[in-house]
């Protein structure tokens, strides 16, 4: 299953009319895209839905779905769609169109209550959009957070996406919170979170130790247990075994 | 006045003295430096900021003088020139106080704003004395600042407030907020230095302090009875006797207008418990 996000403009054209009670805009928003493989919707389908849902649950929470019959040309039965959305709907998935349907495929979903959305619609012969999505997706940059001045008492940087790096002294009172790993090349003073979304293998770095609370994945340590011998050296904290381990660096 | 002697235009430098913390020298460092720099010949206003409790024109002995104010001139009750306080030392120097009645919600952005672009046109030198914390009096105090003097006493807690000050400073100013725009100009202003105290460990060093705060050092004023002195009689601590603090705050005013001065970290002598005997006999 591949989760692309896409921009959805919805067609709106407003009659001319000098005086209105309500005005029309384009307005983009994203939306999540599942796209079934070609395949029977078994309890196997299901299962791994499940899975991916129990994995990330507030990503999907509440965002707006549409299916992208793009890989499942055989999905056109209109029974079979509205199986599909009705268990999507019970999982809180808002599922609300399809695209890259075939012209029964469109039909079908019509009848269940979903809307055809024009990207599949003009190009039912598209045979190739595997390629055109791939692109997108790998030159979407790295989504981490540079900071190059000191990040001071009071202020709190968050890398929702990725690492953060600061290059620069972090004060007490700070708080730099990192999906990814954490890089200080300057002092930490402030606290540090690591792995924010539950990332094991994301570490904290940094020239000089004086943190007050450093976390990976949610297991943290307080300044009080550090060990003092550890203090005003450069470190490297991760989890090893369970464990929030805090290592000096060369 | 020396309405003849403008020659060119103001500069027109708002410059912000602000702290987090209370009870560090703000107010004091406000009418020292405004002093210092009209006695160096720069069109000068010291503003209070700290609406609701009154202290400026104290320390700048001028509380008897005080008609119209700050407040009254943003609610548009009297005009600058009324509220203005023309230093009977200096005439370079003037005073507009603040409104002891009132509290910090009568400071409107706008109102601040039409204040200080007013002031731009005939002072160099625009001081703004901000109150203690960091809500609605110190955000107005430093939110149209191009300079900022942090001062901070050498121990933990005001250095932390003063980190968090520096935050702001980047974060909610006019500066910070308009693309482009160069960042407020922030230097630290060390106050209450006492050697004796940092050697014993009882205080932070200089080293210690500007490691966290990371901005440059504008001086370093020593614990002095001349800064408690000149505060009861209502004078500017550069204006009276000549003090280690005195020339401290004069080094800084220098430092703060561009000249290159050495750091020097100087204490007023001290008496002796036989010098200290005899004096309090005489």
């Amino acid at each position: 299953m591949s989760v692309p996000h896409q921009d959805i403009k919805p067609r709106g054209s407003a009659p001319a009319a000098s005086v209105k009670p309500f005005q029309i805009r384009g307005r983009y928003f994203t939306a999540v895209a599942l796209r079934p493989e070609d395949g029977p919707l078994d309890q196997a389908f299901y299962a791994a839905l499940d899975a991916q849902l129990r994995w990330s649950p507030q990503f999907f929470d509440g965002a707006p779905l549409i299916l992208d019959l793009a890989q499942a040309p055989g999905l056109n039965r209109p029974a079979e769609i509205r199986a599909l959305t009705d268990s999507l709907r019970s999982r809180d998935l808002a599922v609300f169109g399809v695209q890259n349907a075939t012209p029964e495929q469109a039909a079908a979903a019509e009848d269940a209550g979903l809307i055809a959305l024009s990207s599949g619609k003009d190009a039912p012969l598209n045979t190739g959009p595997g390629t055109r999505r791939e692109i997108p997706k790998k030159l979407r940059p790295p989504e981490n957070v540079l900071i190059t001045r000191p990040v001071r008492s009071g202020q709190t940087v968050v890398a929702e996406g990725g690492d953060l790096v600061v290059v620069g002294p972090v004060s007490s009172g700070a708080e730099l919170i990192a999906r990814g790993s954490i890089h200080v090349y300057g002092r930490l003073r402030g606290r540090a979170m690591a792995g924010a979304e539950g990332d094991e293998s994301a570490r904290i770095f940094c020239r000089s130790l004086d943190a007050e609370l450093l976390a990976v994945a949610g297991l943290y340590r307080t300044s009080e247990n550090l060990e003092p011998e550890l203090l005003n050296r450069p470190v490297q904290v991760f989890l090893q075994d369970g464990r929030l381990c805090v290592e000096a660096l060369g | 006045m020396s309405k003849d002697l403008k020659l060119e235009e103001p500069l027109g430098r708002v410059i912000v003295v602000t702290s987090g913390k209370g009870g560090v020298g703000k107010t004091t460092t406000s009418a020292a430096v405004g002093a210092e720099l009209a006695r160096r010949g720069h069109k000068t206003v010291v503003i209070d900021f700290d609406v609701g409790l009154r202290n400026l024109d104290m320390i700048m002995g001028c509380e008897r003088r005080v008609v119209f104010d700050f407040i009254n001139v943003i609610q548009g009750d009297a005009k600058l020139k009324q509220a203005l306080i023309r230093d009977r030392r200096l005439e370079n120097l003037a005073v507009l106080p603040t409104s002891q009645t009132r509290d910090k919600d009568a400071l409107t952005k706008d109102g601040v704003e039409k204040v200080l672009d007013e002031l731009r046109q005939e002072f160099d030198y625009i001081i703004c004395d901000s109150p203690a914390g960091i809500e609605r009096g110190a955000q107005m105090a430093m939110h149209f600042a191009d300079e900022a003097i942090v001062v901070t006493n050498p121990e933990v807690s005001s250095v932390r407030d003063s980190d968090r000050v520096l935050g702001l400073l980047n974060s909610i100013t006019e500066r910070a907020s308009k693309a482009g725009a160069e960042p407020v100009k922030a230097q630290v202003l060390i106050t209450r230095h006492d050697k004796a105290r940092i050697d014993s460990g009882e205080m932070m060093t200089v080293e210690d302090v500007l490691e966290v705060l990371a901005v440059p050092l504008l001086g370093i004023i020593p614990e002095s009875a001349a800064v408690l002195r000149a505060s009861n009689l209502g004078v500017p601590v550069v204006l009276d006797d000549p003090s280690a603090a005195a020339a401290a705050y004069e080094d800084a005013v220098g430092r703060l207008i561009g000249e290159q001065i050495e750091m020097r970290i100087a204490a007023d002598p001290r008496r002796g418990l036989l010098q200290r005997l005899f004096r309090r006999a005489v």
